[in-house]
């Protein structure tokens, strides 16, 4: 983009004067040179991302039920880890992963540092959207099924549940998309092998700041396409009744 | 009809734009504010003090070279890894910000000639037993993201085989990770390190001796093709020396053998 402002103001301004703007010289090759290391970052990435989400939506489920328990106890612990995970900074919440939780004395490498922290955040959106998809589903159907002799625990697996998913998958992928951003965050902590770290290092050896970084979120975009239209491949498919 | 004007407006600013030649000395001089890229979190070139206000040997530079260009110093606060696009978006004018003069960056950035050297010191928490730099080897290691010392402490221990290198963003998270344990220990300037353990923020850590990278000379930066700016650079930079400043400077915030900026047997 910015290449092209620069040709853009050449047409423009042939004697260069713009140049006090645009005085940067882009030197793409030498990004693009890096480009397999930040690919393997990029896979780093998308391995945090995956079992982040995997893990959340597990959490998350569990969160619901107890939610819907009916138990004091468990309600307000469902709720708590809730509202920390939404109204917090994420930043935050990797941070304490691994500063927070070492003054205790314990000891996560980064890696598992940014995957606690970031699942953390995902069980608690993914919950909210469980909780909206929920609504969705009338309460009749859960008293069929009782009625119908399942237990409530049965009741919400084999009525509730399966609906849930699906009418929360979009905004499933939604966070999906957020737990790849989210490991950007993960520099914080220590790591450098993901996409982000990778890139920040090689600037810190290069210097070149501009097309590194660019060349990142251009990989960073192109992931986190892919997740949205995989999606919705998959969500045409479930959709099918 | 349209167009012909808008072709005339842009020919006539093109015309007027032309004549004005000047370069970032005259713009600095002639806009009376000379604005460094300092890092405020790297004592004691660059820190603040109890009421907030920035401090160190790098702030004390800059306020001397917008005295010798006879302009207000501005002192803008920049992270390590933020010095270059702080450069290149035209936020600052000139990085008096404890960088080592690499060839890799010279490609991207002009660099004057050094201005400061440090010596590497290796810092281990004590529970450790880690004695000396070899004595890392196997352990958990980390400096702060973007530093000279973070790129030879990273390809140190892919040399060694063992142990892991992790890379935190402030001086101050790599001695928290030091003090709780998470690191074992850190390589930094000599100068940090002593700052550090004498703070006793940070429990029971010690300087345990010098890390043996190569000095780390370090140089004031500005845009690669501004000479008329960078030479006035290397000049200001020798008359630092030449007229005792820099001693003075050292002494005041680092105190001890003054070290020497020129390397020996050869030009610049």
């Amino acid at each position: 983009m910015a290449a092209r402002i620069t040709r853009a103001a050449f047409l423009l301004f042939p004697k260069g004067r713009i140049t006090q703007m645009f005085d940067y010289t882009f030197q793409w090759k030498q990004a693009l040179n890096r480009l397999p290391q930040m690919l393997d970052g990029a896979m780093v990435t998308m391995e945090i991302a995956i079992l982040s989400m995997g893990l959340g939506i597990l959490l998350a489920i569990l969160l619901t039920v107890m939610r819907l328990s009916g138990s004091r106890p468990l309600m307000a612990f469902a709720t708590t880890w809730v509202e920390i995970a939404r109204n917090t900074p994420a930043l935050f919440q990797i941070y304490m992963a691994h500063f927070g939780v070492a003054s205790f004395g314990i000891h996560f490498s980064p890696f598992v540092s940014l995957l606690i922290g970031i699942t953390f955040n995902n069980a608690g959106y993914l919950t909210e959207n469980f909780r909206g998809a929920l609504k969705a589903i009338p309460d009749t159907q859960g008293r069929a099924g009782r009625s119908l002799g399942l237990t409530q625990l049965q009741a919400f697996r084999h009525i509730i549940m399966p609906q849930m998913l699906r009418i929360s998958f979009l905004p499933m992928t939604n966070q999906m998309v957020w737990a790849i951003l989210m490991t950007s965050l993960g520099v914080t902590v220590g790591m450098n092998s993901d996409l982000y770290g990778v890139t920040q290092d090689l600037n810190a050896l290069t210097f070149r700041t501009f097309e590194l970084f660019a060349l990142a979120g251009v990989i960073f975009y192109l992931i986190t396409k892919a997740i949205t239209f995989g999606g919705r491949l998959i969500a045409a498919r479930l959709f099918r009744y | 009809m349209k167009k012909m004007t808008l072709i005339a407006a842009l020919l006539g600013m093109t015309s007027i734009a032309g004549t004005a030649q000047a370069d970032k000395l005259d713009d600095i001089i002639s806009s009376g504010t000379l604005r460094c890229a300092v890092v405020l979190d790297f004592p004691p070139m660059g820190m603040r003090d109890e009421s907030n206000v920035p401090i160190g040997f790098d702030v004390d530079y800059c306020n001397d070279l917008a005295a010798a260009l006879g302009v207000e110093a501005e002192i803008v606060e920049t992270p390590f890894p933020e010095r270059i696009p702080a450069l290149m978006s035209g936020r600052v004018d000139v990085g008096v910000a404890s960088t080592s003069d690499t060839l890799e960056r010279a490609k991207t950035v002009g660099f004057s000639v050094p201005y400061f050297a440090f010596e590497m010191a290796v810092t281990a928490n004590n529970a450790t037993g880690i004695s000396s730099y070899e004595g890392m080897k196997g352990f958990t290691v980390g400096a702060v993201a973007g530093t000279y010392e973070a790129i030879a402490l990273e390809a140190q221990v892919k040399e060694w085989g063992e142990g892991e290198f992790r890379p935190y963003q402030t001086q101050a998270d790599v001695f928290l990770a030091l003090s709780q344990g998470q690191l074992d220990a850190t390589v930094s300037t000599s100068t940090v390190a002593q700052a550090n353990v004498q703070s006793g923020n940070f429990g029971d850590i010690s300087v345990v001796g010098f890390a043996p990278f190569d000095t780390d000379y370090v140089a004031l930066f500005a845009k690669r093709d501004e000479y008329g700016f960078l030479n006035y650079l290397d000049l200001f930079v020798n008359q630092q020396v030449r007229t005792g400043r820099y001693d003075e400077l050292y002494e005041k915030w680092v105190g001890g053998e003054v070290p020497q900026l020129m390397v020996p047997n050869v030009y610049r």
